[in-house]
């Protein structure tokens, strides 16, 4: 046993362990709290790293924690999607946080810098245990932890409409949780087993004998998590809550935090329930039609607003859609094309959200009438605004085109044309009211603080200038991780 | 708020609920309760203190900087045993498998791994109760000073 078998645990553990020691060094050795913080989260991404590339040559393995074998103790199984998204979480998180650690200086107190780290890093420690474990009730303890760090990054400003935002996050994601709860207790009810595997082999049977609780299980579920990852008709809590946060926190939240709720459903849905409960209950159609209308109503929202951080809120309720629209196809080509969008949109989303920040940082201005002429006075951050507009619209040579490519074929594979209008429609909406902004930024006239804006420190150029670049690379060559998400997406078909 | 009887009883009372929360965890591993119950008996007693007598008190027993070392060093306990077991070479949070002796089952010294992490739990929850309540005193004396 090398140390590479524990990397599973240590992946959760070490962000844990480090959130835990922030408050002392933030008390007696300030200085320590952003390098520890970014080691933590390099350790993770580099232990997500290791973790691809085992899997990707030996297949998926399983960790035992304590060495208790899976129906008793709690089993963390390391699959194609578990490594892809973890390599998402730890990868933009650790991006974002290096943007963070300057940008936060301005935007909180200085003696919260260090909560906040110890917020963001259980955030992340949780989103990386809820992509690994096969354990229900384990995933269910993550959750909790996921929706209580993210309040407090929302929260940690302290200003009126930050407490307000994190107050409906607070209630919203615990009615969530509830609902999550009581699904797992009626799963755990008639089939006696927390284990993914387990409940899936006991789950036959007992819709045999318990069709009824399983149906209330599955609505459950389907509540919980479309609350938390905010699909559409109960997305209410998310624009005032990511709009409100420090950028760094709205970009890990619009980016990532959604998207891992979507990931557990999906995982849940495909790996725990049997294939008849897909002709028993209409699940899929109904959440292909939430997902349609996420697209079109998110987009058509997004066009009226002002404030800047507020459309790209908006625009992360239609992005979801997609994702949900990708994982509800029952087709191979659509599902890559979903579990690609997660990985797509985080990269390109946390991108506009920092370009955001940095607007804000520079100028002060949220506005985006008033953002006239942006791109000749900050050139960097508008240039990352501009990649990454152009990747939501999904212009070739730019990610998004990939995601939505695979989406649109899936839908025309799986004999669903109207979905693929959809997806066509929703890029049109999107181009209406990113492509504004652009025209804005590079041919307008800069005035007020528009024209004189404060000098961007390097720290918080860097991680643009890097996700601005990654778009482009996985935009011009795909094949570097559609491998893993198309091996994921068949993984979950069963094929 | 000058109150005599409160202070003498809760003055007797505090005592004995210490020793029960420390009773609740300690034996954790053999009877009902655990770190959880018996970390929020000891945090209750202490928040029952610093209201009979005053904040002044509280944090004269408890100081802030004491709290928080408790609330971090209860989550490091915790993390800490599971890491060793991956250092003895079982799994993380491996209990009899990283060669931990185990005890007779009852005693109190049992169980091996079990204990210490019921304590550190104990300890966790204890000070996190102590924190919060001291949280909300001190914002509600903030507003004040405002208004």
């Amino acid at each position: 046993m090398s140390a590479a078998h524990h990397l599973p645990a240590l992946a959760i553990v070490v962000p844990l362990v480090i959130a835990y020691l922030m408050p002392l060094f933030d008390r007696w050795r300030r200085g320590w709290c952003t390098p520890a913080a970014l080691a933590a989260l390099g350790f993770s991404f580099a232990a997500s790293l290791v973790m691809a590339w085992q899997v990707m040559t030996h297949g998926p393995f399983s960790y035992q924690m304590g060495n208790w074998p899976p129906p008793w103790g709690i089993e963390l199984y390391i699959d194609y999607l578990a490594v892809f998204t973890a390599l998402t979480m730890t990868g933009v998180s650790l991006i974002v946080l290096v943007y963070g650690s300057r940008d936060l200086l301005h935007e909180l107190k200085p003696h919260l810098l260090g909560w906040y780290y110890t917020l963001y890093l259980l955030l992340i420690a949780s989103m990386v245990g809820m992509a690994l474990t096969n354990d229900i009730f384990n995933l269910f303890v993550f959750v909790e932890i996921c929706a209580i760090a993210a309040c407090g990054i929302i929260s940690i400003k302290e200003s009126r409409e930050c407490l307000e935002a994190a107050f409906k996050y607070l209630v919203l994601s615990a009615l969530g949780s509830g609902c999550l709860l009581l699904a797992i207790a009626l799963l755990y009810m008639v089939t006696g087993h927390l284990n993914f595997t387990f409940i899936a082999q006991a789950l036959p049977e007992a819709m045999r004998l318990y069709p009824n609780n399983i149906l209330a299980a599955l609505a459950l579920l389907l509540v919980g998590m479309g609350v938390k990852s905010a699909l559409f008709p109960l997305h209410v809590w998310l624009p005032d809550a990511h709009s409100s946060a420090p950028s760094p926190s709205s970009a890990v939240l619009s980016g990532l935090v959604i998207k891992i709720y979507a990931v557990a459903l999906l995982r849940i849905l495909y790996q725990v329930f049997p294939d008849s409960i897909f002709e028993v209950t209409p699940v899929l159609t109904i959440l292909l039609v939430m997902s349609s209308l996420a697209i079109i109503v998110g987009s058509m929202f997004a066009v009226v607003q002002e404030d800047i951080k507020k459309m790209l809120a908006y625009s992360s309720i239609a992005q979801i859609g997609y994702v949900f629209l990708g994982f509800s196809l029952m087709e191979i080509s659509a599902l890559t094309g979903g579990i690609l969008h997660m990985f797509n949109h985080a990269m390109m989303k946390a991108m506009l959200f920092l370009a955001a920040g940095a607007f804000i940082y520079g100028t002060g201005v949220r506005r985006l009438s008033d953002l006239k002429g942006i791109g000749l006075t900050m050139p960097v951050p508008a240039a990352a605004f501009t990649i990454g507009a152009l990747a939501m619209v999904g212009i070739p040579l730019t990610n998004g085109f990939i995601s939505k490519w695979f989406l649109v074929l899936g839908a025309l594979r799986g004999g669903q044309t109207f979905f693929a209008v959809v997806i066509l429609i929703s890029s049109l909406l999107n181009g209406f009211y990113y492509l504004p902004i652009i025209v804005n930024a590079y041919f307008g006239e800069p005035q007020g603080a528009v024209a004189e804006p404060k000098r961007l420190p390097r720290l918080m150029q860097a991680p643009l200038v890097i996700l601005g670049f990654g778009c482009l690379l996985f935009g011009i060559f795909p094949s570097l991780i559609i491998g893993l998400a198309s091996r994921a997406g068949q993984a979950l078909l069963g094929m | 708020m000058e109150d005599l009887i409160v202070r003498y009883v809760s003055r007797i009372v505090v005592p004995f609920v210490q020793l029960f929360g420390l009773y609740v965890v300690f034996h954790g591993h053999l009877s009902p309760g655990g770190g959880f119950s018996g970390g929020a008996i000891i945090g209750a007693s202490m928040i029952l203190y610093a209201l009979s007598f005053n904040l002044a008190a509280g944090t004269k027993k408890v100081s802030h900087d004491l709290s928080l070392i408790l609330e971090s060093s209860g989550g490091l306990i915790y993390a800490g045993v599971g890491l060793a077991a991956i250092f003895l070479g079982a799994n993380f949070l491996g209990n009899k498998v990283a060669g931990i002796p185990l005890g007779t089952p009852g005693n109190l010294f049992s169980s091996g791994t079990i204990m210490i992490i019921t304590l550190g739990v104990g300890i966790k929850v204890a000070s996190t109760m102590i924190t919060l309540f001291y949280s909300l005193i001190e914002g509600e004396q903030k507003t004040d000073e405002h208004c």
